[in-house]
């Protein structure tokens, strides 16, 4: 049901409510008598979701990325490759986290591990489709001039597979980065807790974590579209700004 | 032909400049010409003339900037671009059949936009696909189950579907093969010569050009009109050096591909019956043209050349010492002719008609001597009529 | 009743599983043959979720490619925007809508839905713009209108792709509508963090193997109805 309309002025008025949460420290109502809110808590709680998202990404990337390369390399496992990406995305984060904090146990390893899993599929994928997209005539000639293996794919293939790569590790940072917004279930606090803890935060730290959360989401989607520009070979740039 | 009964339009030209915004210079300039109704028109040029350009602007998939083509007696502005398309045909290179649709729904693309009956439809497309070849049950299959010819093919019956008066082609056998480009010309020729429709058709080869076209329009860069002409007058009389370069050199050997066997005068071979005297077969080499007999039966087909050696003795022997081949048809082109002496060697080849009859021997000679007095023997015969098949 | 017999992990011959819930173990067959009821309105709930925002999202999208097929520079601006309600995690969109539309179903379905814009979208314009040159030409050169075109030539073409996209917004939505607890909405996630017990194991296992088995289904279910939507594919070349 769609509560009526809240006449705009009391919009604001939550908004602005919320916004104070994040940058005054004040005394929780419901959190008896401790402080909460205020900047550093929301940078406290900021730091460990980014220091998350990059660790899973980091060893998402480390898995993912070799075993993508070599195998859009070699031109096989292809029904793998996708068949794993289709199958990434019907993991439902909840039901994994929650799983992680009843079964495996809370903490920030074994959370970046989960992440981590969570993470590979876009980016094997998208690696294994970049690799295998790039131009056959230029590999070809890197061969024929006397390149090795790991030369081919390391100066041929992954620079211009780099602009769909770089796709499916944005994709990728989004789930996880999302993922990690409800990691305050699992015992590791982020912003999520902000949402998730209304009984110690109150309604305007509910509201305030949900900006914090989509404001660090967007601007680590941006900061990585920077990242992609700068890593696509200038060459590139032009037709890889289409395809993005 | 039934369908829509309508009869072939002409085609008028009337000072049609275009220009693309943007460009200073003209891709299509001053263009002035007529094309009579159920003739085809061949524009042809090298790349960038403008030639597509001016065949696209009569169903204005191009837009006129300056001038007016009118066909038959409407100006192709008066109608909406959609309904003037309806009314024709277009035909091009990828041909860019419907892949979701099978071959009865292409061709039923623009009866069904015009509103046509399904019966009357239906009636339509096993007449079309009767008329380009194709067996009926290759109406459900779709266009990816079809060889590029047989698609090719499709691609003309879905133009000829509603009947139009004027039909579009811009380069419709630039994509096949040569000898696949030869039979669907043929076939297409042959088509005309029954539906006698108004034929706009775009092609960059010159060979193309004059098997295909009653009057060619050769095009120069920047959209100019360099000659108008038919055929036959164009190989005789290109009206300046673009032309005349365009053409080819090999313009002698062009204009033998316009003309039959029976174009031109023959010689006479001394005619030698089985059992005849040998006397009276050496009175008649005298004086004769071709100064060997050529061995006949009685119903005066050719059986072979008559050597010195087999003029020993009292009569005429039965088997000659040399074979009458190549045997040629009046009907044969001569190009077709002239390449079948050199290839086999032979100085004489006999030319028999349409029951198999000596009618006369032709040689490399005479063609040569047509060659340099082409100019009047052709005003003697006329515009030699075009070989098609 | 007799003390269980373990085998492996799971107990199996006890009808009510207490002993095997109580130790909390990871699957008890036996509490699931019994409970199995409760699960049937969270997933109902669930499908409607998924159906509900799939829906919504195709058929705003669908008029996004529409307003932008013969207007390029839009493409850009739409990207971005339907990129950006991509990236903000549901969780978050549940919560910034909550001032404006309140807890419940529909607060979860509007952030679901808006998840869905951007890879329905870039489908649907990948699809149409994948379209070869020579067929468009062909049908305009032979009197389609452009309506005439789009609906009976562009649309028909670019299916497969519309639906791949539509099979990755389904499947990815559905794993995301467990968070639809959270704001309210029901769903399969409600047996995922079943009051404040998000340790019973096995409800967790269920819940979670229903949400997969489902995003499985709608995709083979999608992916059939492509087929029949494109016999031409099927048809063997020359």
């Amino acid at each position: 049901m769609i509560a009526p309309a809240k006449p705009p002025l009391a919009l604001l008025g939550q908004f602005g409510d919320a916004f104070d949460f994040i940058f005054n420290e004040q005394i929780g109502r419901f959190s008896g008598g401790e402080p909460v809110g205020g900047p550093e808590q929301v940078l406290d709680l900021a730091a460990t979701q980014l220091e998350l998202t990059g660790l899973a990404m980091a060893l998402a990337l480390a898995v993912a990325l070799p075993i993508g390369l070599w195998l859009g390399h070699r031109g096989k496992g292809e029904l793998l490759a996708v068949a794993i990406g289709n199958s990434g995305r019907a993991l439902p984060e909840l039901a994994i986290i929650a799983f992680m904090a009843a079964a495996i146990g809370v903490g920030l390893l074994n959370l970046t591990i989960a992440l981590a899993i969570l993470a590979v599929p876009p980016i094997l994928t998208n690696t294994y489709v970049a690799v295998r997209q790039v131009d056959r005539g230029a590999v070809e000639a890197a061969q024929g001039m006397g390149m090795s293996a790991v030369g081919v794919i390391g100066r041929v293939e992954l620079p211009l597979a780099v602009p769909t790569i770089m796709s499916g590790v944005r994709t990728s940072t989004t789930n996880v980065v999302a993922t990690a917004t409800i990691a305050p279930l699992a015992g590791v606090l982020t912003l999520g807790d902000f949402i998730i803890n209304r009984n110690v935060y109150g309604d305007d730290g509910v509201l305030a974590g949900a900006i914090c959360v989509a404001i660090l989401a967007l601007a680590l989607e941006l900061l990585l579209s920077v990242v992609q520009h700068l890593l696509t070979p200038r060459g590139l740039r032009a037709v890889a700004a289409e395809a993005a | 032909m039934r369908g829509n009964g309508q009869t072939a339009a002409a085609v008028h030209y009337d000072h049609v400049t275009k220009v693309y915004p943007g460009r200073s210079a003209p891709a299509v300039d001053d263009l002035d010409l007529e094309v009579p109704a159920g003739e085809i028109c061949v524009f042809v040029g090298p790349s960038g003339c403008g030639k597509t350009t001016a065949m696209r602007m009569v169903n204005r998939t191009v837009e006129i900037t300056e001038g007016d083509i009118r066909v038959g007696d409407v100006s192709v502005r008066d109608r909406r671009p959609a309904e003037l398309r309806r009314q024709v045909g277009y035909v091009i290179q990828q041909i860019g059949l419907f892949p979701h649709r099978s071959v009865a729904d292409n061709i039923a693309t623009v009866p069904r936009l015009l509103g046509w009956e399904a019966e009357r439809t239906r009636a339509r497309i096993s007449e079309l696909l009767e008329l380009i070849g194709l067996d009926p049950e290759f109406a459900d299959r779709f266009p990816a189950q079809l060889s590029g010819g047989q698609q090719q093919r499709v691609g003309v019956a879905r133009a000829l579907a509603a009947d139009p008066p004027v039909m579009l082609m811009d380069e419709p056998f630039g994509a096949v093969d040569p000898i696949n480009r030869e039979r669907l010309q043929n076939e297409f020729l042959r088509l005309q010569a029954e539906l006698r429709k108004t034929i706009l058709f775009v092609t960059h080869d010159i060979d193309e050009a004059l098997k295909m076209g009653d009057r060619i329009a050769v095009m120069k860069a920047g959209g100019h009109l360099a000659q108008y002409a038919t055929p036959a007058e164009l190989l005789m009389a290109p009206s300046d050096p673009f032309v005349e370069d365009f053409v080819g050199a090999d313009r002698a050997l062009k204009r033998l591909a316009l003309m039959r066997v029976r174009d031109i005068d023959l010689w006479k071979a001394p005619l030698a019956y089985v059992g005849q005297p040998i006397a009276e077969v050496r009175a008649k080499l005298d004086g004769a043209e071709v100064p060997y007999p050529l061995l006949v039966d009685s119903g005066r087909r050719p059986l072979g050349w008559l050597s010195e050696r087999d003029l020993t003795g009292d009569l005429v022997p039965g088997r000659p010492h040399t074979s009458p081949d190549p045997v040629l048809d009046l009907d044969d082109v001569m190009r077709d002719a002239l390449s079948d002496l050199l290839q086999t060697e032979t100085q004489y080849a006999p030319v028999t008609d349409a029951k198999g009859q000596i009618a006369g021997v032709l040689s490399v000679e005479i063609i040569s001597e047509f060659l340099t007095s082409a100019d009047a023997a052709t005003e003697e015969h006329g515009a030699p009529e075009r070989p098609h098949g | 009743m007799a003390d269980p017999v373990p085998i492996a992990q799971v107990v199996i011959h006890q009808r009510s599983g207490e002993g095997c819930i109580q130790e909390d173990r990871v699957f008890c067959p036996g509490w699931a043959i019994d409970n199995i009821d409760r699960y049937v309105d969270p997933t109902l709930q669930h499908v409607v979720l998924v159906a509900a925002s799939v829906g919504l999202g195709f058929a705003i999208a669908f008029g996004l490619a529409l307003l932008s097929h013969r207007r390029r520079w839009l493409v850009p601006p739409l990207i971005g925007f339907t990129g950006a309600l991509y990236t903000i995690p549901s969780l978050a969109f549940f919560f910034l809508l909550l001032p404006i539309t309140g807890r419940g179903r529909d607060t979860a379905i509007i952030a679901l839905t808006a998840y869905t814009l951007q890879i329905i979208y870039r489908n649907i314009v990948a699809g149409l713009a994948n379209v070869p040159g020579d067929i468009k030409e062909a049908g305009r050169g032979m009197g389609l209108t452009e309506r005439q075109l789009l609906w009976r030539v562009e649309l028909p073409l670019a299916t497969p792709e519309i639906v791949a996209g539509l099979r990755i917004a389904t499947v990815s939505t559905v794993a995301l509508a467990t968070l639809a607890v959270f704001a309210g909405g029901g769903g399969l996630g409600s047996e995922i963090i079943a009051g404040s017990n998000i340790t019973f194991k096995t409800g967790i296992v269920i819940a979670g193997s229903i949400a997969i088995l489902m995003a499985f289904a709608f995709d083979a279910f999608l992916f059939l109805a492509q087929r029949v939507l494109t016999p031409w594919r099927r048809a063997v070349q020359a």
